[in-house]
């Protein structure tokens, strides 16, 4: 189906024939209250109007922040409206990568680490964010009342472990054993490989003495 | 031309005030300000003034019209303009009619019509002085007949545009003025934008700022947080492995034990419990409960705080035993104390009228002699009845003597 400019079929959810997240609706993904606080906000109606996969490229470099709503009115930040663009569109696995990979601008890479999160099976989740967990880029998260520091390992980390990221309740994800236990998935080597095997060498023989 | 006001009102005269300057007419504001913005490009349009200086005929700016003559040699050229100066004039005099009745004269045109640098001096230095006199008023002039070779119908036509299509251009310039400054202003929109002054719809970019997210500044420092948080974060992972395999562990123990001695390992548990159960205080009487909540269970805070003694707390003013209270205050929560509601119904114990619980001997007739005031007892009960019930006193002896009924009476006199 061609891509509609403007959101009604998306948050219409009768006759919904578009592409399908999970086996529903990409945006019952977010909350009935926050998909209305994103639709009523300036930035969603002037700049989210329209956009296909490539023109949001133009619109995530300007992120120059991570977070969900914000203030007493549970005003949605750009960053959110952008997901729910993203969850529009459904792009494709290749373009999502693409986002993932390319090394200019961090808050896009952010951007579709939380979309993969949201939208793809728990075995590609872990496999596609893990690698994330090495990049200690800096971001600047807002919070509900101010702003505050994080990382994109930071950001990743939550998204593999927390219930609740930027203002949107995250499906249930398997643990990593259990997907071990099913040979899903291979155990996770850390980066940090070596230095934890040192120190592991330098415990046990403190632990035998 | 729109109308100065947009009212059919008539236009009333105006008032004198005195201090002000009285306003002129306002008719022809809008083709000065068509000429100024001819001759001056970069001014915004400006409104029409109500300020107006009587125009003079023929007053020109005396600086322009001495540098011009000073660039003129008259001694040469004087003669050769003297034979055309005759003609020259009748056309000025219809040139400026017609300016000031709203024509304008372009300045190449007007060079066009004079070779010679005087008259050329002349037509700018009456262009000036037509701009710059602010409300030159309409002067229509009696139209003059002219023979062919002195009309100049050709340029004249070229020239003479009606006063629409003056207009219309005049507008056209204008908005294209409009549009340059709107343009500007949005470039430098766009450029403030680029420099990453504005972030979109934002007001608070004081606050973001604070937060640097630039990468590199210290590389080292950089590297070695994110080594520590993954450090943190496999170590989360192991202890998590471990407490799964503890768990497992535990349950694999106890299935190889015997029924009795898991008992005994229950038991232990539930002394356990009911010490710690003890070490807290107990409930008073008619004590308010405070329920500790469902929600931020997982909280480490919240389960610190869980571990609290409520009910065992005491505060200096606690009355220990609610009963020394009068009964008004012997209230459960001690917040309510004095307000409207909850002064009547205290407990269904307290507010039952009847003999709940009492048991005795219940026999229907025995009931009529116990229980009651001895004079209404039954007369069957008594041993005397009537007056005779109280106690008597005792009989006088000396009733038949006769003086002794009269020492009675008299003794009684004196008594008296």
């Amino acid at each position: 189906m061609a891509h509609q400019a403007d959101s009604k079929r998306m948050l219409d959810d009768r006759g919904y024939s578009g592409r399908t997240l999970h086996g529903g609706n990409p945006a019952a993904l977010l909350e009935k209250a926050v998909l209305d606080r994103i639709v009523e906000s300036y930035y969603w109606k002037e700049q989210c109007f329209g956009l296909n996969e490539a023109t949001l490229c133009d619109r995530a470099a300007e992120l120059t922040c991570i977070g969900g709503t914000f203030g007493v009115a549970q005003k949605p930040t750009p960053f959110l409206c952008l997901l729910l663009k993203l969850l529009q569109l459904v792009p494709e696995r290749d373009v999502v990568l693409c986002y993932l990979r390319q090394p200019d601008f961090k808050y896009l890479t952010a951007l579709a680490a939380f979309y993969v999160r949201l939208a793809w099976e728990p075995k590609d989740v872990y496999a596609t964010l893990e690698p994330l967990l090495a990049d200690y880029r800096k971001l600047r998260r807002r919070t509900r009342e101010a702003f505050a520091m994080g990382y994109v390992d930071q950001f990743v980390d939550d998204l593999l472990t927390k219930e609740r990221v930027c203002a949107t309740s995250l499906q249930k994800l398997p643990r990593r054993r259990d997907l071990e236990d099913l040979d899903v998935l291979e155990p996770r080597v850390s980066p940090l490989g070596e230095e934890i095997d040192e120190i592991d060498e330098d415990v046990s023989p403190a632990e035998e003495d | 031309m729109p109308p100065k006001r947009m009212t059919a009102n008539p236009v009333k005269p105006s008032r004198y005030r005195p201090g002000k300057a009285l306003a002129e007419e306002h008719s022809s504001d809008s083709e000065s300000g068509e000429e100024e913005d001819d001759e001056t490009l970069k001014r915004i349009p400006e409104p029409s003034r109500t300020t107006a200086a009587p125009p003079k005929a023929a007053s020109f700016p005396s600086s322009t019209i001495s540098t011009n003559l000073k660039k003129v040699d008259l001694n040469e050229r004087r003669k050769e303009a003297a034979a055309k100066e005759v003609a020259r004039l009748e056309q000025e005099a219809q040139a400026k009619a017609r300016e000031e009745e709203g024509f304008e004269t372009e300045s190449s045109a007007a060079s066009t019509k004079s070779d010679s640098g005087s008259t050329e001096s002349e037509a700018e230095s009456e262009e000036e002085s037509s701009s710059e006199d602010e409300t030159p008023q309409p002067k229509l002039l009696r139209p003059v007949f002219l023979k062919k070779g002195q009309r100049q119908t050709s340029i004249a036509a070229a020239n003479a545009k009606s006063e629409v299509e003056a207009y219309a251009e005049a507008e056209a310039r204008r908005k294209e003025k409009m549009d340059a400054l709107v343009q500007e202003q949005l470039e430098k929109d766009a450029a403030a934008k680029a420099a990453g002054k504005k972030a979109w719809d934002d007001d608070d970019e004081g606050l973001a700022e604070e937060i640097d997210d630039t990468d590199g500044i210290d590389a080292e420092a950089e590297r070695a947080a994110w080594r520590l948080r993954e450090l943190k974060r496999v170590k989360r992972e192991r202890e998590a492995i471990e407490l799964a395999e503890k768990e497992l562990e535990e349950v694999e123990r106890r299935k190889n034990l015997t029924p009795a001695e898991r008992e005994a390992e229950d038991r232990e548990y539930i002394e356990k419990q009911k010490a710690e159960r003890e070490g807290r205080g107990q409930m008073g009487f008619m004590q308010k409960y405070h329920h500790r909540g469902a929600f931020f269970q997982d909280d480490d805070v919240a389960q610190e705080l869980a571990k609290r003694d409520i009910v065992g707390a005491r505060f200096v003013d606690d009355p220990m035993n609610r009963d020394t209270l009068p009964q008004y205050m012997q209230i459960r929560d001690m917040t309510k104390l004095g307000k409207k509601g909850g002064t009547k119904y205290r407990d269904l114990k307290s507010e039952d009228t009847g003999r709940w619980g009492e048991l005795g001997d219940r026999r229907g007739p025995r009931e009529s002699g116990y229980g009651v005031d001895e004079r209404f007892r039954p007369d069957r009960d008594r041993e005397r009845t009537g007056a005779n019930a109280g106690p008597l006193g005792e009989r006088k002896r000396d009733w038949d003597t006769p003086g002794g009924q009269q020492d009675m009476r008299e003794s009684k006199r004196q008594k008296t």
